[in-house]
């Protein structure tokens, strides 16, 4: 019996009876990602084995595992994860030019170690009733620092990464001394102490407990395709979405992408996982799906957030530097008081 | 025959310390970590944060260890001194909160009580009021969060109570009575005093499992000690500050420990009888009836009912899809991991706390409270603090075989058991105290020792703690145990999985259909255990 146990335990712990194979380790969490995955086994016979996680605790698998790691590719959602894998060494340059032809510069690591599958943008909700059209145009992330919005934002946590993201992105840009100054405003324009998700401050904003909220893009068509229950689909027809900065350098974009591992022993597998996602089909499942944004540029996005409106300027920064300031960007909000 | 005395005492000498020392090893990885530098980032956290994390988690500490105090022993007083409406289900019902993990009903509380939350639109719906008038104060707050945990975790308390109530001496209690106390009294003053050694462990359970979480208090909104080791983590990529952060946690439980146990030093709690007499519990009727119904229904109402509701919900309005042939191997492999590693656990406690009785060693004690550390680390932090022994045992004992420890099931539920080693060894050294060590005497007289004392005169004693045990491992490493996440092998889902990936974005929807799965599978080991109980108690009278 117990040597039953021990070969069953033993089995199990080697995923690698296919010879061909891509072990993903993954920190995205979608549904419709499974289905995915399973489109491309069906296409290319290439089996995939996944292990799901929060992303940190991943990465400190993979440096324990070091070279022993199965993983050969690490999935995750914010350019300052994929930064921070980087940084350990853990990505090897993707070669394939196909893949490097469709991804633009800005959303590559700097020698291709990882690249962008799908993108967000951070925007403003407002809500129509209480601000008008005129009152929003040309809005600027830095213009939430005026008193003019005095208890009227909602945003979520800063231990939320989306708002280490656009912190570090203005440290890159203005500097540390502008952000903090510009941080400790916004703070003290806050409608209540930063809680919940982007969600629930687009909800804020529908049912008038705050003016404007700053969330993600790709909620406000997740909410509006009633997934998400009817409450939230009539919250967010309340609102409107609002891309902030583009009369000066876009708005904050953060993406979800993919790099594949040093060690990895499925090379070719791994970059034919990747060159699948870029697919103008694969793209079109991706967005319809999850509401991000495309990056094949023949895919539109879901008709939900197409409304919002397209062609919106985009900040064009390196999203790399993100992870480069994340740290700088968390110590700011610590002592700019943002819970 | 003397030579194989000598040996028997060796065994139970070294045995347990060789476990401990396995067991151990992660957390001492962790504490290590206060040996190595520290990092600029101690001065920012000092300035800035560091005050707030702790006050908070003090009060929380001291909200949440006295309101499941109160509830839980009070219920489980109610429930073995009288006999009213429902007292029977009640007896078993009252640990169903424990299948709830506490940020699941915090996602629920919020659901229901936000401003526009269940509960909020519904009454304004059936009072015709408008939408401007909220009933339900805000919840996302340390408050709400008190009464999270308090209401998920008091069946710590209510179970050792129960037990150590049903163990008490009654005509202490009679006397009590007979020199003029009330009810209350009789409660306050007496029994709950009597069994302060059971309650304090109860209490120190749901203390531990209230620091070492994330999940409720960053739904809520309350910066604490763990959310600011994330914080640390996470944000400023900082791993080595947040062990040592976790380190710090971990001093401050270790202190409440020694504390505690310096204090009841010179007393002694155990009974003299080691069954009580089966005192038949007193009637109630009428209104003493129902406030002993309500006093039980509330915390069932709050800690079970109300999540499950707002869960079946959500399932029903969005994800039953996640029923599926998926879901049933999710359901074997939870059932799987959990079993083995409830009984490796209970075996190991067993053998530890044993151990320390037979040679009444003092360093075996104390490397038992060692090993329950394990049960207040925020679970990834107990995650990272195990990779890294793998890794270590990757690398030297196991370098020249195929095999990898880390990612295989064995690692896994070695991270179970160092995770929820402190519910088995506090059930079982509880369960311990009430056997009479002159009963250990008589038997050492007749010649039983070793394996013949704990199989044939403890074992039959500490049934129902070691059925405790299994229950409570298992509840746990059903319900959640972010560890799963790091150390399983690939394609290994378990319930527990499937709810935290969705919960951790508070997709509650989709978490809703895995949540009361577990709650279902929770209830398996828990009808079992009722049933054993109750079965015990009748062959015993």
């Amino acid at each position: 019996m117990i040597k039953k146990i021990i070969i069953f335990l033993i089995l199990f712990n080697s995923a690698s009876f296919f010879s061909s194979e891509v072990n993903i380790y993954t920190s995205r969490h979608y549904d419709s990602d499974e289905i995915l995955y399973k489109e491309f086994t069906k296409k290319t016979g290439i089996k995939i084995n996944i292990i799901s996680g929060n992303g940190s605790a991943l990465l400190e698998r993979l440096k324990s595992e070091s070279d022993n790691t199965l993983a050969d590719i690490f999935f995750t959602v914010d350019a300052g994860n994929l930064w921070k894998i980087q940084k350990e060494g853990f990505f090897q340059p993707i070669r394939s030019q196909k893949i490097k032809d469709q991804v633009p510069l800005n959303l590559r690591g700097p020698n291709n170690e990882w690249v962008a599958i799908a993108k967000r943008a951070r925007v403003i909700f407002y809500n129509p009733q209480i601000i008008s059209e005129q009152d929003i145009k040309g809005l600027s992330y830095q213009d939430l620092a005026s008193e003019k919005w005095k208890g009227k934002i909602a945003i979520r946590s800063s231990n939320n990464i989306y708002n280490q993201s656009l912190v570090a992105s203005m440290i890159v840009k203005y500097g540390i001394e502008f952000t903090e100054d510009w941080a400790r405003k916004l703070v003290s324009n806050f409608s209540r102490k930063p809680q919940g998700n982007d969600r629930a401050q687009i909800i804020a904003v529908a049912n008038q407990e705050a003016d404007i909220a700053i969330a993600n893009s790709y909620y406000y068509g997740l909410m509006l395709s009633g997934l998400k229950g009817e409450e939230q689909q009539a919250a967010a027809k309340k609102v409107r979405m609002f891309f902030p900065n583009q009369e000066t350098e876009g708005t904050h974009i953060n993406i979800s992408g993919l790099g594949i591992i040093r060690t990895s022993k499925n090379v070719e597998n791994a970059h034919k996982f990747i060159e699948f996602l870029l697919s103008d089909k694969l793209q079109q499942s991706i967005v319809s799906n999850s509401f991000e944004y495309p990056i094949a540029k023949n895919v539109e996005p879901h008709p939900l957030i197409l409304e919002a409106g397209i062609n919106f300027k985009e900040d064009t920064i390196s999203v790399s530097e993100y992870g480069e300031y994340n740290a700088e960007a968390v110590r700011l909000m610590d002592r700019v008081g943002w819970k | 025959m003397k030579v194989l005395a000598k040996n028997y005492y060796i065994f139970w000498k070294v045995f347990p310390i060789f476990l401990c020392a396995i067991f151990i090893s992660p957390i001492l990885i962790i504490l290590s970590s206060l040996l190595g530098n520290f990092s600029e980032n101690w001065v920012h956290l000092y300035n800035y944060v560091l005050f707030e994390y702790f006050s908070n988690t003090l009060i929380l500490v001291l909200g949440v260890g006295s309101l499941s105090l109160i509830i839980g022993s009070l219920t489980a007083w109610i429930v073995t001194t009288y006999n009213f409406f429902g007292k029977r289900i009640f007896e078993w019902s009252l640990i169903l909160p424990l299948s709830i993990p506490p940020y699941i009903l915090a996602y629920t509380f919020t659901g229901l009580f936000d401003s526009y939350g269940t509960v909020n639109n519904l009454l304004r719906d059936i009072l015709n009021l408008s939408s401007s008038y909220i009933f339900f104060p805000n919840v996302r707050n340390i408050y709400g969060a008190i009464i999270v945990f308090s209401f998920t975790l008091y069946p710590y308390v209510y179970l050792i109570c129960r037990s150590a109530f049903l163990n008490q001496s009654k005509a202490m209690l009679e006397t009590g009575r007979v020199l003029g106390l009330n009810k209350l009294q009789i409660f306050s003053r007496l029994a709950l005093p009597m069994i302060r050694p059971a309650a304090i462990a109860g209490v120190m359970l749901v203390v531990m499992e209230t620091v070492s979480d994330f999940g409720a208090v960053e739904h809520f909104a309350v910066q604490t000690f763990t959310t600011g080791i994330f914080r640390t983590w996470y944000g400023m990529y900082d791993l080595h500050t947040a062990m040592q952060l976790a380190s710090l946690l971990l001093v401050f439980v270790l202190t409440f420990v020694f504390i505690e146990r310096n204090s009841r030093k010179n007393a002694t709690y155990a009974s003299m009888a080691s069954r009580s007499d089966p005192d038949k519990p007193e009637l109630k009727t009428g209104i003493a009836s129902f406030f002993c119904f309500l006093a039980c229904l509330i915390p069932i109402f709050i800690g079970f009912i109300l999540p499950i509701m707002e869960l079946s919900i959500w399932a029903l309005n969005y994800n039953l899809s996640f029923f599926n042939e998926n879901f049933l191997v999710q359901t074997l492999n939870t059932l799987y991991v959990s079993l083995i590693a409830a009984f490796l656990c209970t075996l190991f406690a067993l053998l530890v706390n044993f151990s320390a009785r037979f040679n009444e060693s003092k360093f075996i004690a104390r490397t038992d409270t060692f090993l329950s550390l394990g049960y207040a680390v925020p679970g990834l932090i107990l995650a990272i603090g195990i990779v890294q022994i793998f890794t270590i045992l990757d690398s030297t004992i196991l370098k020249n075989s195929q095999f990898f420890i880390t990612g295989s099931l064995i690692g896994l539920i070695f991270a179970y058991i160092v995770k929820s080693y402190a519910l088995s060894s506090s059930t079982i050294e509880s369960g311990f105290e009430r056997i009479n060590l002159k009963l250990d005497d008589s038997a050492r007289v007749l010649k039983s020792s070793g394996i013949n004392l704990m199989l044939r005169v403890h074992y039959p004693l500490l049934k129902t703690s070691l059925l405790t045990s299994l229950l409570l491992v298992m509840a746990e490493a059903v319900k959640e145990l972010p560890a799963t996440l790091v150390l399983r092998p690939f394609n290994f889902d378990t319930l527990a999985v499937s709810t935290y990936i969705y919960a951790a974005e508070e997709r509650m929807y989709e978490a809703a259909s895995p949540a009361i799965a577990i709650v279902l599978i929770g209830l398996i080991p828990i009808l079992i255990l009722t049933q054993m109980i109750r079965k015990s108690r009748y062959t015993n009278h």
